[in-house]
């Protein structure tokens, strides 16, 4: 098989960038495996806003990562042995998982941007110890909501979305089963001692400082989700651009192969 | 019996900023202080009188603890008395909580007149309220009636509207750059793969240069094995094949 001089000078570059694009793949995989671990618990909140698709993202994302690792290797041969027919197959097979790439990061961008306080607010009302469940689906979901509403403002000392206020500015599925003399909010927006009882309800439910949790939730719900979702989306979007770059001088090199 | 004294104290919400103070049930007063001490001795108790804003002028004290309105008469009678506590525990030198909840025990009411009942209150009002000094033989003094106390009224949580205010800029930013980045490479491969089938379509049965460029596949047919050497060949360049001497023309004659 003859090859011309720039067809020489390619193929170093060629297959370093694809050992980069291999083991950028690997990190995709790694990462997104991680995300969709799901390792501050926060996953019921978003089933239950039938608004998952960050989850999806990542999904795509450890699949995607597998087929970069594997497709590079393909490139690495097809590049050293300058065989058409191979490089033919990886330019091909690397431009579906480019679509599919695209896809996730562009999913995970866009859906981060539907995660606002005001959605977490109004499933947090209408669903935190909500009695009477409608079907399996939403027994389910109003379980899920409840264990990591409680979990959160345990682990983290905070109330509500925005604080405790949001317990008395609306009206709730709590408010039902719960009276408001007793519980302005839920005694978990307590400073617990270490039995796990409030330290001083009475100045609880005052909100005297010191014996409740006066911030909000918001902040330890929307930290990890922006990390998730711009891990994803950035990191995807970083090894879009260098493929980029690869493919377009893949194409050139098997273009000037000749036989 | 002699009107009761009236004190020039001011019931009122604390103005400390507790998030608790005022609720849907439930209101704080601020616990009045060294305001008693003239007024009643050990034996003496305080209410505190809860009413209706517009049904306040209309509150008559009561002339004996016998005739004091439990809780469960105000939606009728639009007022009640609650907070039966001994005139000690408003003492100068008493420490007790800054702060007085009204409406905070949700276990009472419901068991009849006598016991006073600081049950949870069932409106928003507002509601007017002033501290009355019952002695043994009817009150003996009382504060003024405090401002309105408006309690809070809850929304519906179907007024939040959770949809994002407008996409931030990173979405059209990763969107736009990997669109572009995408259709040039799609592009490019049609461009690359379309000029190879074209070539080959427009050049098939001319020219060398599809030799150059296609690969040439041989037919079944082995190359043929150098053959020896047929006797009387002479040695010629390869790849000009043999051929047979011509005989020696004859002699020229002599």
């Amino acid at each position: 098989m003859a090859k011309s001089d720039d067809t020489c000078i390619l193929q170093g570059p060629l297959v370093f960038g694809n050992v980069v694009i291999g083991m950028c793949g690997i990190a995709l995989t790694a990462e997104c495996i991680f995300f969709v671990s799901d390792p501050h618990g926060l996953y019921p909140l978003l089933e239950a806003t039938e608004n998952d698709d960050i989850y999806a993202a990542a999904w795509i994302g450890i699949f995607v990562g597998f087929a970069l690792f594997a497709l590079s290797i393909l490139g690495i041969v097809g590049v050293i042995k300058s065989n058409r027919t191979l490089l033919l197959v990886y330019i091909i097979l690397m431009l579906i998982t480019y679509a599919f790439e695209m896809a996730s990061c562009i999913t995970a961008a866009t859906h981060r941007d539907f995660l606002t306080p005001n959605l977490f607010l109004k499933q947090m009302l209408e669903r935190y110890q909500k009695s009477e469940t409608v079907n399996n689906n939403d027994k389910w979901m109003t379980e899920g909501v409840t264990k990591t509403w409680d979990k959160l403002m345990l682990q983290n000392q905070c109330c509500g979305v925005h604080g405790p206020s949001d317990w008395q500015e609306y009206m709730s599925a709590f408010r039902i089963t719960h009276s408001d003399a007793d519980f302005p909010w839920p005694h978990n927006c307590c400073v617990m001692d270490a039995q796990g009882s409030p330290v001083n309800l009475d100045g609880c439910k005052l909100g005297v400082p010191g014996y409740y949790n006066s911030n909000g939730c918001y902040d330890a719900i929307s930290g990890p989700m922006n990390t998730h979702a711009w891990g994803v989306a950035w990191f995807g979007f970083a090894i879009l651009c260098w493929t980029f770059c690869v493919l377009f001088g893949t194409m050139f090199y098997w273009s000037r192969i000749e036989y | 019996p002699a009107p009761p004294a009236l004190l020039p104290y001011v019931p009122r919400v604390p103005p400390a900023a507790l998030p608790g103070k005022l609720t849907a049930t439930t209101f704080a007063l601020e616990r009045p202080c060294c305001v008693f001490d003239r007024h009643a001795n050990a034996s003496d108790t305080v209410w505190l009188a809860v009413a209706f804003a517009n049904a306040s002028a209309a509150f008559r004290n009561p002339p004996s603890r016998a005739d004091v309105p439990p809780y469960e008469q105000l939606p009728t009678a639009h007022s009640y008395m609650t907070l039966e506590t001994a005139a000690a525990a408003y003492a100068c030198s008493a420490s007790s909580p800054a702060v007085l909840r009204v409406g905070g025990d949700t276990v009472c009411g419901g068991q009849g007149g006598w016991d006073p009942c600081n049950g949870p209150l069932p409106s928003p009002g507002p509601y007017r309220v002033k501290f009355l000094v019952m002695g043994c033989h009817g009150p003996k003094a009382e504060t003024r009636w405090s401002d309105p106390i408006l309690l809070r009224r809850a929304g519906s949580p179907s007024t939040i509207d959770p949809a994002p205010v407008r996409h931030g800029s990173d979405v059209v930013v990763i969107a736009s750059i990997l669109a572009s980045l995408g259709a040039v490479l799609a592009a490019a491969v049609l461009c690359a793969t379309g000029a190879e089938a074209w070539g080959s379509l427009c050049h098939q049965d001319s020219g060398t240069s599809t030799f150059a460029r296609r690969s040439y596949r041989t037919h079944h047919i082995p190359p043929a094995l150098p053959q020896p050497l047929p006797p009387g060949c002479r040695c010629s360049p390869p790849g000009l094949g043999c051929f047979a001497p011509r005989p020696p023309g004859p002699c020229p004659a002599k």
